[in-house]
């Protein structure tokens, strides 16, 4: 026998793209969406110091990062929007003054904590989400887009996972500076994001998942998992 | 490997398991919080068959809380993210449990097989009623006679009918069992006229007729919270099978007359190390089960890597006898009314 209060209702509807709201908050997502990957750019090519062995293998990253922000470039200007990027950089510069913080001080896994775990966990999450809401244009762009995300987690995660009893320390310490950062990242755009049919409360859960299961890969048991990711959750 | 997928009865329950776990910030998180917290991997252990064959089983936690049922995406999103999880980490099959199952068949979650990067296989799935139904079946085989209930000439009324598992029982109990007449109760008159004419009998009646018609009800329904049971109007001696999901008949019925059982439960043949079962209230959490639960089980310790239970009215009667006969071979016993821990079986070498 059904349940009453389990009859389906809603499916997901496109927005108006048209619309000044929908153009509005896309000036902002957008411009975090070009300015993520321009400094995932940077990052990766800054990387390379660090872990001089593998300079050719980031800068290959670099490069797919660029070519994501020409393509998301391309997405504001098809739908006629300006991205409003003075509002992007003051919105990842928490972060990345962290990122850069660590890299003055020779910490590569916190580097690749905040690059390749957190913000491509991120992007993943946000990507995901975005693509069966998106206009046509920014829909093909974004699929492609997504598919590289996963390389570039999976590079971190393999760098730390081969470094992980050296790593777990201070792994565990980026998340706990990091991680309320992104949750605070996350509620800064939850009102663009809810314009452009994305559910603040689905984007946190995907994002959980793509780095609890990062977290997993690289070497930490599930008790740890739920423990670190907390501070995602709770804001 | 075989995995189990549940949740907590209640979001006070998963609250005081998150406290327990060491999870302080969900513990004391609201409910939005839970609403956006992924599936969890949370146990890992080992089950050992009558036979001697071990398997080992992994427990899911969907993070969903009954209180979310309002909410259509967010119950959507527990029930895939916790089979993606499954499925990523390699399960065999995996049990949907409590009202996972549920979710997933009203919410035809069928349609949506690609999550994120992952296809969803189905064979990697059961909703484990077929042996759900098998042992509420045997439950009612085996306890009703002890109160003095003639199956063969009493009134067995089946609440919920037309759903997956009442219609499985019905079948197994007008074809195998035999019971003296079988009373349909189910809200919707299309679904139970079709079950009648399959099964070429039984007497449809409202829930209020058929209560105190019934020598035994099995309820495979859901409760309304507004239901009211007038314990008086019922037969004396009745036996109540209570199968549906949450299983609170008993806060619905106070008469020592009616023996109340907990319907689609198992009891394994020795303790299994976990701990998922204290949660969900067993009496004997080291040994008692969901049917379903050990459905998945079964199909792990016989190598059958398929969606044994799967859609809406496909419980075949064969399919009842292979799972119930890999139960009993298994170690599997269903719950009765006088449930004591039996002695621990020796594992045939």
């Amino acid at each position: 026998m059904a349940n009453s209060v389990l009859d389906p209702c809603i499916t997901d509807e496109l927005p108006d793209f048209s619309s000044e709201a929908y153009k509005l908050a896309y000036s902002r997502i957008n411009a975090i969406v070009i300015e993520g990957e321009q400094e995932a750019h940077d990052n990766y090519i800054s990387l390379g110091a660090l872990i001089p062995g593998q300079v050719e293998e980031l800068a290959q990253l670099a490069r797919m990062e660029m070519k994501h922000m020409k393509g998301f470039q391309a997405c504001g200007k098809n739908l006629g929007v300006a991205p409003d990027m003075q509002f992007a950089k003051t919105f990842f510069a928490p972060l990345h003054d962290n990122f850069k913080q660590a890299l003055v001080e020779n910490k590569v896994v916190t580097c690749l904590v905040i690059q390749a775990l957190m913000i491509e966990a991120f992007a993943i999450a946000a990507y995901h989400i975005y693509i069966p809401v998106a206009d046509p244009f920014a829909r093909k762009i974004t699929e492609g887009v997504v598919k590289d995300e996963y390389t570039h987690l999976n590079y971190g995660q393999e760098w730390l996972k081969a470094n992980f009893e050296a790593s777990r320390d201070e792994i565990m310490q980026a998340n706990r500076h990091n991680l309320p950062i992104i949750r605070q990242m996350l509620e800064q755009v939850a009102d663009d994001a809810a314009e452009l049919h994305m559910e603040k409360e689905s984007l946190i859960e995907d994002f959980l998942i793509a780095y609890q299961e990062a977290l997993m890969e690289i070497g930490f048991g599930p008790r740890d998992l739920a423990r670190m990711s907390a501070a995602a959750l709770v804001s | 490997m075989f995995g189990l997928i549940g949740h907590s009865s209640s979001f006070l329950e998963a609250r005081l398991k998150a406290r327990d776990l060491g999870f302080d910030d969900l513990a004391d998180g609201e409910l939005d919080i839970w609403c956006s917290a992924p599936p969890q991997l949370l146990e890992n252990f080992e089950v050992t068959s009558n036979t001697g064959k071990t398997i080992q089983g992994t427990y899911i936690d969907s993070c969903f809380v009954p209180e979310m049922l309002g909410r259509f995406k967010t119950a959507t999103r527990k029930v895939q993210n916790a089979m993606e999880l499954a499925q990523k980490r390699g399960i065999n099959i995996t049990a949907l449990g409590g009202f996972t199952s549920i979710i997933f068949e009203n919410f035809n979650l069928a349609k949506f097989q690609q999550i994120r990067s992952t296809l969803l296989q189905w064979e990697r799935f059961t909703t484990g009623n077929t042996h759900t139904a098998w042992v509420i079946c045997r439950q009612v085989e085996q306890n009703a006679p002890a109160l003095g209930i003639d199956l063969a000439k009493a009134k067995v009324a089946v609440v919920g009918a037309t759903g997956d598992i009442g219609s499985a029982v019905c079948r197994w109990l007008t074809r195998r069992t035999g019971v003296g007449e079988l009373l349909l109760v189910a809200r919707q008159q299309q679904r139970l006229n079709d079950l009648r004419n399959e099964l070429g009998g039984g007497r449809v009646l409202s829930l209020e007729e058929a209560l105190p018609a019934a020598d035994v009800v099995v309820w495979v329904a859901s409760l309304p919270q507004t239901l009211q049971i007038d314990s008086a109007s019922l037969r004396n001696p009745c036996l109540m099978i209570d199968g549906g999901y949450p299983k609170n008949l008993d806060s619905k019925i106070a008469s020592p007359n009616i023996n109340i059982l907990k319907g689609g439960i198992v009891e394994f043949a020795r303790d299994i190390g976990w701990q998922v079962m204290e949660i969900a209230e067993m009496a004997n959490p080291r040994r008692q089960l969901f049917a379903c639960f050990a459905e998945a089980m079964l199909l792990e310790f016989e190598d059958w890597h398929t969606n044994f239970s799967w859609g809406r009215n496909n419980i075949t009667l064969e399919a009842m006898e292979q799972i119930g006969a890999a139960s009993i071979r298994h170690g599997f016993s269903a719950l009765g009314l006088e449930a004591s821990s039996p002695a621990p079986v020796a594992i045939a070498a």
